[in-house]
């Protein structure tokens, strides 16, 4: 292939790369999981192909969300050394392209939903995907330090979503799932923000560690971690799983409270001493993907 | 010139490429989503 350096790279046709880099598929991992767990452990059984296409309508709504969310935020991203390289940005695609295939891929998404599963699961979907993009990129966002609180419900929305596609209605286990999610959001976030809150600062975005400084958000995190960790005990208290379940979150979230503890009472200001940061932000992955495999496995294994 | 047209080509026939197998994969999916529906009585 040619390696001539182009003087206007946006004239050029998109590389089919970079629309797969607008989905953010690292963010889309976890979604697809917790909504593949919450279609699992629903009492029904789909078909495999109806349960196949309902996950991978999830999977095209987060990337909808992740392309809707890079075409509204395209500015904000040129600021940060993490997100400069993203295509829009980096000047590789057309803005309009970029919303073209998020509303197009939502649309789909939305449709196929409706049509594979059903249609509460189908407005379900609809309504996270607008929830992501109005409520939390454009309004919450760039306004208030509290975007990441309210704004975790969108990715709360999956495994309740992949219960309903099975079932067709809403229940008490499934609303656990999404409370769990939501209440998991602004630790994990806030960790990373903190370590990174240079960057946001330079691209004006009002995370808590910014506005509030950094010790107020160590606080936070703490405050935040404990009433995540009754909603993840909440399942097996409320007898909707088995002990095994109840035995791991327990545990899960007990290490995950000593993490956060770490971090509530470190005192480094400097990204490169904040180590307890660090270390909670890769358990707080680690810990949404054991919980939800463990909620699997006591649901489907012969204790 | 040709260079620049060479690329637009390129990521033109691979971006058809991809559209085709994405195409070809929804009609593959709508055939087994029938199967699946009409063999529920849905």
């Amino acid at each position: 292939m040619p390696t001539l350096e182009l003087t206007n790279p946006a004239a050029l046709p998109a590389d089919w790369r970079d629309f797969v880099a607008l989905t953010k598929p690292r963010v889309m991992s976890l979604v697809v999981f917790t909504g593949l767990c919450g279609l699992l452990v629903a009492p029904v059984q789909l078909p495999p192909v109806l349960g196949f296409t309902a996950i991978l309508c999830i999977a095209l709504a987060a990337g909808a969300c992740g392309a809707l969310n890079q075409w509204y935020e395209v500015e904000v991203d040129g600021k940060m050394q993490r997100t400069a390289k993203r295509p829009l940005p980096a000047g590789r695609m057309e803005r309009q392209s970029a919303l073209h295939f998020g509303v197009g891929l939502g649309g789909f998404s939305v449709l196929l939903m409706g049509l594979a599963a059903n249609w509460l699961a189908a407005t379900l979907l609809a309504v996270s995907i607008l929830f992501y993009v109005i409520v939390y990129t454009v309004w919450l966002k760039p306004r208030t330090a509290q975007n990441i609180v309210i704004g975790g419900a969108a990715g709360a929305f999956p495994p309740l979503i992949g219960w309903v596609a099975a079932t067709g209605h809403v229940a008490t286990l499934p609303l656990l799932l999404f409370a769990i999610i939501f209440l998991w959001t602004p630790p994990h976030f806030w960790a990373l923000s903190l370590f990174v809150r240079s960057d946001y600062a330079a691209a004006g975005i009002p995370m808590l560690p910014v506005v509030a400084g950094v010790q107020s958000t160590r606080r936070h995190i703490l405050l935040y971690s404990l009433p995540m960790a009754a909603a993840a005990v909440a399942p097996w208290v409320l007898g909707l799983t088995g002990p095994i379940y109840g035995a791991c979150a327990a545990l899960l979230s007990f290490v995950f409270l000593v993490l956060a503890a770490r971090v509530a009472t470190n005192r480094a200001t400097e990204p490169s001493a904040m180590d307890a940061e660090k270390h909670l932000f890769a358990y707080s992955v680690f810990y949404l993907f054991a919980l939800f495999t463990v909620l699997v496995a006591d649901r489907f294994l012969p204790w | 010139m040709k260079v620049e047209d060479e690329i637009i080509r390129k990521r033109q026939r691979e971006r058809a490429r991809i559209m085709a197998w994405l195409l070809g994969g929804f009609v593959v999916l709508l055939f087994f989503i029938t199967i699946a529906k009409t063999g529920m009585n849905w």
